[in-house]
């Protein structure tokens, strides 16, 4: 039971990772970039690349995670932007980001060939024992590092002007920008730490996963999954989601049957929506509002 | 606007024959055409019907689906199994699919739709997983592998002139999903649906039960969805693959790239997607990366996709060739006409007409009766309290107070968009507490909005016609064949003459044809009061509806009131502007805080002292 949980958390905390890169560009722009998980696979590839050329692999896995980041910001600026400016209440950015997803997959496979190559491996030979469980170095780091960037987004989001000013131009990007925020730096820099989120997850799994193009499309809705779970009120929400799908997988995976994590997970989510149709830990909330501001633009009455 | 508006009426039919001719031409030979050209027939046709099923909720009501796939795969999975396993009759299959596949449609949208909007895409996002994965992990759906689909019957051998049945089977089920779709756009219902998009509160304030609508739309959209799934099931393998999520992205693409909210749009998008991969031959990993290019191309730089791009090229070529005029209305700068004698009279046929269809209830019998209302949002503070409201019949009373004094909270508790707290309302002498904002249409309330709520990228004409919504029976089931009933040509008739008088009786005929985006404020207030006294309403609730005129227009609105008055309506007018409101109203209402100040004739009211004090601040 101590390996399933341990296990969990492991896996739970890359899934976290994803979920929050696409709670925070979610929660400045309400948009949610379906590019999020190809955004991981970014990471893995560039990172893999680099050590292939013989850099230090920790300085390739830094490029990787920086690689992340910068394709997230001009996914932001390409993709999304024009989108917001045309009608900013418009669901065009469903296209255009699957669009952004697509050529990135398919852009890597194109460039590095869509087999999977070798990650260099950092930490993976050691192995801690907790109780009856068995992790290896590079899981118990994994949950570690996980953990920290939630807490440490967390408060970085509730302490500092940069921070608040997101959930200012979410709230209403005209009358932030009114007061004289920039919206377009803000809701860039967003997207660049969602990237930058999925490049971590990215070089984390790496070792385990080696680089492959089509990480993009498994680690996304698992992403996507923990963000529903966690909700979008606190982005770190989602790293609870995460590692909850995380447990949830692993769980079912040991006593249902090994292919399971193919499908619990989204008896749970069903079963979530049904039951709780405002979300877990408060899923509900911003969406609603989302929601309200689209239905009625006009504003309805006084 | 369709295409097909821009056409001369006279020319319609004909239009209609030949494009149906050439369609018949394209089918049969089609059908005599290779083995791979067929396949690509096939495929194009059933995410044509995906694509226009989808542009039904997305581009009419606003609901971005992302069900479709798993919609989809339940109507090709229980053809196949239903056949293989069961030995069903394939067309009695059909029938079973569109309802079986409408039925989950309808259980689908009543448990998305209690959260509209983002919320409804998800559900429906993780309805789609949940299906492919639920087929992928079981024995009876063939797991990943998929199961062999059933042979579609050949024609007899009398028809066998005609070519390959199945390519007929395929395009005869496009044609008649584009002729449902067709008949539903151009029927009353459409600016309705609209309205339920874009501005839900005037479509309830109509009589329309916009959830209903809304889940009805979409369990149609199921069943269309099903319908491809039975066509989908002939084209050989049914394996998951073939419905994963990617598929219903896919669908909506088709929708956005094609042109969403028009007829020929999401076919045009669909057989894009479909047939470009299959004809450009370059390598797979360089044609996705185009492919995802083009979505954020599209999207990016033309919204509306290729409908859109075609008409504004159209209307260039027009205007070099000085074909057809400038595409911009007509728009003149003149004071609304004064109110035609005629349209007045009409209007007031419909008054007394509605008076002799009420309850019986006497002419003492106040409009509206509020007693003790009490109500707070949430667990806030009270913004109504202890509120006593009564509105004689055929008098216009005023209710005014300062901002945030609970004069809209009043009104939308009388309309039932609200519940309130404690204490009772009656309508004519009804107890209404139970009732919602549709029942309570049923009584002769009509109701306009503080900011015109209303729907832009419609005519005058159009939005007033979403207010009549209630006096067109049955309006719902016969929009899917509106074009073909006779009574629905009669009822178009008089819709449109009631519109017209309507409009006359506010002064905005001239305004009819003119989308309301391009209408000034004044037109689009006096076009909300055209919606809410076209079906002859008793009791009318206005909402600020002086807000942003000009000071002629202000009295131009004032003689409408008054005529409205003289012909038995009973009218709540929420104001800021005192003088007019004390000159106007028989009776005056002030709140303030919540709590009324002082009620009675227009006269006394105004020399009161605490109202001096509190409002006019004096």
């Amino acid at each position: 039971m101590m390996q399933v949980l341990l296990s969990g958390l492991a896996i739970g905390a890359i899934y976290g990772l994803v979920g929050m890169g696409f709670a925070i560009a979610f929660y400045v722009t309400r948009v949610i970039n379906f590019a999020e998980g190809q955004l991981l696979m970014v990471g893995v590839m560039v990172a893999a690349w680099f050590a292939r050329t013989g850099l230090n692999p920790w300085v390739a896995v830094v490029l990787g995670i920086l690689a992340a980041a910068a394709v997230g910001a001009v996914t932001y600026l390409v993709a999304v932007r024009p989108v917001l400016a045309f009608d900013r209440f418009s669901f065009a950015w469903l296209v255009s980001t699957l669009g952004v997803a697509l050529i990135l997959e398919n852009g890597a496979a194109l460039i590095w060939g869509p087999t999977s190559r070798s990650f260099p491996a950092l930490l993976t030979g050691t192995s801690v024992h907790v109780g009856s469980a068995t992790l290896t170095l590079q899981e118990v780091v994994t949950i570690a590092v996980a953990v920290a960037a939630a807490i440490g987004f967390e408060l970085y989001r509730r302490r500092t002007l940069f921070g608040k000013l997101g959930m200012a131009i979410a709230h209403d990007p005209e009358m932030a920008t009114a007061l004289g925020a920039n919206t377009v730096l803000v809701a860039t820099a967003a997207f660049a730490l969602a990237g930058a989120f999925a490049g971590l997850a990215g070089v984390l799994i790496g070792p385990i996963t080696y680089s492959n193009p089509y990480l993009g499309d498994t680690y996304g809705i698992a992403g996507f999954v923990a963000l529903m779970i966690g909700g979008t009120a606190r982005p770190a929400a989602a790293m609870a989601g995460g590692l909850l799908l995380g447990i949830l997988g692993e769980a079912a995976n040991k006593l249902i049957d090994t292919q399971a994590s193919d499908w619990f997970p989204f008896v749970v989510v069903v079963v979530m929506l049904l039951v709780l149709p405002e979300g877990l830990l408060s899923v509900g909330a911003p969406f609603r509002q989302a929601v309200r501001r689209v239905r009625s633009p006009a504003g309805a009455t006084g | 606007m369709t295409a097909a508006s821009r056409v001369p009426a006279a020319w319609r039919p004909a239009a209609f024959v030949a494009a149906l001719a050439g369609y018949g031409v394209f089918a049969y030979w089609a059908a005599h055409s290779t083995l791979y050209i067929q396949g690509l027939v096939l495929v194009a046709a059933v995410f044509g019907m995906l694509a226009v099923s989808l542009d039904l909720v997305a581009g009419m009501t606003g609901l971005y689906s992302l069900g479709h796939a798993g919609l989809f795969a339940l109507g090709a999975y229980a053809t196949t199994i239903l056949y293989n396993d069961h030995h069903w009759n394939l067309f009695l299959i059909l029938p079973a699919c569109l309802l079986g596949v409408g039925a989950v449609g309808l259980v689908l949208g009543a448990v998305s739709l209690r959260v509209s909007g983002l919320y409804f895409a998800i559900t429906t996002f993780v309805f789609t997983l949940v299906v492919t994965v639920f087929a992928s992990d079981s024995t009876f759906t063939g797991g990943y592998g998929g199961l062999i689909g059933p042979i579609f019957p050949e024609f007899p051998s009398w028809l066998s002139w005609a070519g390959q049945s199945v390519i007929w089977a395929c395009l005869i089920a496009l044609l008649v999903t584009t002729l449902v779709v067709l008949a539903i756009r151009s029927s009353p219902l459409y600016p309705v649906l609209l309205a339920i998009r874009d501005a839900e509160p005037f479509a309830a304030s109509a009589g329309a039960s916009t959830a209903a609508v809304r889940i009805g739309v979409f369990g149609l959209s199921a069943a269309i969805a099903g319908g491809a799934g039975w066509m989908f099931a002939f084209q050989g393998i049914v394996s998951p693959s073939q419905f994963s999520w990617q598929v219903s992205v896919n669908i909506l693409v088709m929708v956005i790239l094609g042109g969403i909210n028009t007829t020929i749009g999401p076919i045009l998008g669909a057989v894009f997607i479909t047939v470009f991969p299959a004809q450009v031959n370059i390598n797979p990993f360089w044609q996705e990366v185009l492919f995802g290019a083009l979505f954020v191309g599209v999207i990016v730089i033309f919204p509306s996709g290729f409908v859109g791009l075609i008409r504004l090229i159209g209307r260039q070529i027009g205007r070099r060739l000085g074909l057809a005029g400038p595409a911009a209305p007509r728009v003149e700068e003149e004071q609304p006409g004064i109110v035609d004698a005629a349209a007045v009279s009409a209007v007031a046929r419909a008054e007394d007409h509605a008076v002799a269809r009420s309850n019986g209830s006497g002419p003492e019998t106040p409009a509206i009766d509020c007693r003790d209302i009490s109500f707070r949002y949430g667990d806030g503070p009270l913004v109504l309290n202890g509120v006593d409201f009564t509105v004689r019949r055929a008098t216009i009373h005023g209710l005014i107070g300062p901002n945030g004094s609970g004069k809209s909270t009043l009104v939308d508790l009388i309309s039932g968009r609200l519940r309130p707290g404690g204490g009772s309302i009656e309508i004519e002498g009804v107890a209404v507490d139970r009732e919602g904002v549709t029942k309570r249409v049923g009584h002769g309330v009509a109701r306009t909005f503080q900011s015109a709520v209303l729907v832009n990228e419609l005519s005058a004409r159009q939005n007033v016609q979403v207010g009549l919504y209630s006096r067109v029976p049955r309006l719902a089931a016969r929009s899917l064949a509106w074009p073909a009933l006779p009574s629905a040509r009669r009822d178009g008739r008089r819709l449109r003459q009631t519109v017209e008088d309507s409009l006359a009786f506010v002064g905005a005929r001239e305004w009819g044809r003119v989308r309301l985006a391009d209408a000034p404020h004044g037109i689009a207030q006096l076009t909300q009061l055209a919606a809410a006294c076209a079906w002859g309403p008793r009791t009318l609730i206005l909402d600020e509806p002086l807000a942003g005129l000009a000071p002629s227009e202000v009295e131009h609105a004032a003689s409408i009131l008054a005529k409205l008055k003289s012909s038995g309506v009973s009218i709540v007018l929420i104001e800021h502007q005192p003088r007019f409101v004390f000159a106007l109203c028989d009776e005056v209402t002030v709140l303030a805080a919540g709590e009324v100040v002082a009620s009675g004739p227009a006269a006394a009211v105004r020399s009161n002292e605490q109202v001096r004090e509190v409002y006019l601040g004096q």
